[in-house]
């Protein structure tokens, strides 16, 4: 546990001196600033603009992070060897990936952390009031990020960085249209292709639970019973996406 | 009682060994269209604790394959690698094993303390000890100075510096280096030459890879020789190096012509370096002392005495069935 701790340490300290961090982050914030004017726009319903505006920032904020800063850090590690530094010590490389999974979502938590006090922010000063809804809602974005990170690590641990960045992002579209794939296989005429549709159905996450985007942006309420479920959901998959990337991991000549 | 409890302890089949290749074979497909290549094929070999072994071989011979595989950073194909006496597939095969590598490998972000730092931390060594042992460590390789400094700000020379640093950091049993003087100026190789002496005196293991022939003259105790990814030489180095030996050199101030041709009959062959001063090549089946002794006899000064041996890069570059770049034998060791 120690040595997860201090490896979740170190990839924490690298993370928070990377420049795309910064990058990232500044570029969010500004986004978030902008919705007040989107607002303006809207004559009855400027706050909730700015609430779904706000929440998808926070989400695609979320997933550059993950893919610029996890899927090229691993990456960055194996090319340039650094992890042997770790690995040359008595330390089992499935440590090695949890402890970079761990640094990685406490940067990216305080990370949201940040961007949820301008958020609120925001939405205070337009008037509006930072309900348990959208705390239930930002809570399940970093159940997703959790879910997008760890896929980012195995994919990082199978292919060249350039690829896992854009199977990251395919991942996350898929995820998000996981709900079409089920009813485009239901409706495939052609076997075989609804057995791969339906596979990929049932093998991917249904990235939609984290989105309560709409309910919360029309008021409609989230319950905790569904957040706790969405959440245990996003912590079964990161713990499989880790496993499965500490056995590649383990296969893998450094 | 206690001489029943040596015996039995020091009895060969009782060492413990540092480490043991038994037939590994380690090859790769760069692509999946193209073929296999073995970079080591069918090792084995066995190293003993508290030993100097010097890893040697031409370029490509796979001697830092062989090491990764050592370190569990690259799986074997086929075959078993013990370290410590556990599979290297073990982490804890690496318990009080440090490592040195060719090219220094370092977080960019971090400072030359925090890195000794994170090393530390990662052996779980007792914190109360750390900063004197980072102290200890810095002050050893001579980089107290640039402690505070980024990594990324060190020369290369240093950086294999802070390599070693790492590797001294705790007190592990046995050293393995792979190039550990790649990349160091005169300085720096008279370094570690030092700390490899100390670590000798210390009785730790070193087991290491080089290029530099002098170094494992100097240092080591045994050799392994490994070309084209196979084992063709394992043995002490004194061995090597008797093998090798042609003849003495004595060095003298003049000779008359007389004594000349009593050197000539024994089979002695006399060079002029300057109207001052012969060279008397005494072969390896004549009597250097006899002729010492007729020298005196005779009031000639002798002004040194050397062994002449072809050298050890002849001797490991022919029995690997390799040309080497000077066959001829030349003055390497006094």
């Amino acid at each position: 546990m120690n040595t997860v701790f201090l490896i979740a340490r170190n990839t924490f300290r690298e993370t928070v001196r990377n420049k795309v961090l910064y990058n990232v982050l500044l570029f969010a914030i500004g986004i978030i600033f902008l919705s007040i004017s989107f607002g303006e726009w809207s004559v009855f319903a400027r706050v909730q603009v700015m609430q779904d505006f706000g929440l998808a920032t926070m989400s695609v904020a979320g997933l550059l992070l993950a893919v610029f800063i996890g899927v090229g850090m691993l990456g960055r590690e194996m090319s340039r060897k650094t992890l042997y530094n770790v690995l040359v010590k008595p330390v089992p490389r499935y440590q090695f990936i949890t402890g970079k999974f761990a640094g990685l979502l406490i940067t990216l938590a305080l990370n949201f952390g940040l961007l949820s006090i301008v958020f609120g922010g925001t939405i205070l000063y337009m008037g509006g009031s930072f309900d348990s809804g959208l705390i239930a809602a930002i809570t399940l974005l970093l159940a997703e990020l959790s879910v997008i990170i760890s896929a980012s690590l195995l994919f990082s641990t199978l292919t060249t960085p350039a690829l896992a960045a854009i199977f990251t992002l395919g991942f996350y579209v898929i995820g998000h249209y996981n709900d079409l794939l089920e009813l485009e296989f239901m409706q495939q005429q052609n076997p075989l292709w609804g057995f791969v549709l339906k596979t990929v159905y049932f093998i991917l996450p249904n990235l939609e639970h984290f989105n309560v985007r709409s309910r919360v942006v029309y008021g409609m309420g989230v319950g905790w019973d569904f957040v706790g479920m969405s959440v245990l959901y996003g912590a079964l998959y990161s713990l499989l996406f880790l496993f499965l990337a500490s056995v590649s991991m383990n296969r893998k000549d450094l | 009682m206690f001489a029943i409890f040596n015996l039995i302890a020091g009895h060969p089949l009782l060492t413990m060994s540092l480490l043991e290749f038994k037939e590994v074979t380690k090859s790769y497909r760069k692509h999946f269209w193209t073929s296999r290549f073995t970079a080591v094929d069918e090792l084995s070999f066995r190293v003993e604790e508290k030993r100097i072994v010097g890893f040697v071989g031409p370029n490509g011979a796979g001697k830092t394959t062989s090491i990764k595989m050592l370190l569990g950073l690259v799986k074997p194909t086929s075959g078993t690698i013990l370290l410590n006496g556990r599979p290297v597939s073990d982490p804890k095969s690496r318990v009080g094993i440090a490592y040195l590598s060719e090219q220094p490998y370092f977080y960019e972000h971090l400072s030359v303390w925090e890195s000794l730092e994170f090393g530390y931390k990662l052996m779980k060594l007792p914190s109360a000890a750390r900063k004197k042992e980072i102290d200890r460590v810095l002050e050893t390789v001579e980089l107290t100075e640039v402690a505070g400094k980024r990594v990324l700000e060190l020369s290369k020379g240093m950086q294999q510096r802070l390599s070693m640093a790492q590797a001294l950091l705790g007190d592990a049993h046995a050293f393995i280096f792979d190039e550990p003087m790649s990349g160091l100026d005169p300085l720096g190789r008279a370094l570690f030459r030092t700390i490899f002496r100390s670590l000798t005196e210390r009785g730790k293991s070193i087991f290491f890879s080089t290029h530099i022939l002098a170094d494992i003259e100097s240092l080591c105790d045994e050799i392994v020789v490994l070309s084209k990814g196979k084992l063709v030489y394992q043995g002490e180095v004194d061995r090597v190096l008797a093998q090798g030996f042609l003849g003495t050199d004595i060095r003298v101030s003049s000779l008359d012509q007389s004594l000349r041709g009593q050197l000539s009959d024994v089979g002695c062959d006399v060079s002029d370096s300057s109207p001052e001063e012969s060279t008397i090549f005494v072969p390896k089946t004549g009597d250097p002392e006899w002729v010492q002794k007729l020298l005196f006899e005779k009031g000639v000064f002798c002004k040194s005495i050397t062994r002449r041996n072809t050298s050890l890069e002849n001797l490991l570059y022919a029995s690997s069935g390799q040309e080497s770049a000077d066959r001829n034998g030349k003055k390497d060791r006094s």
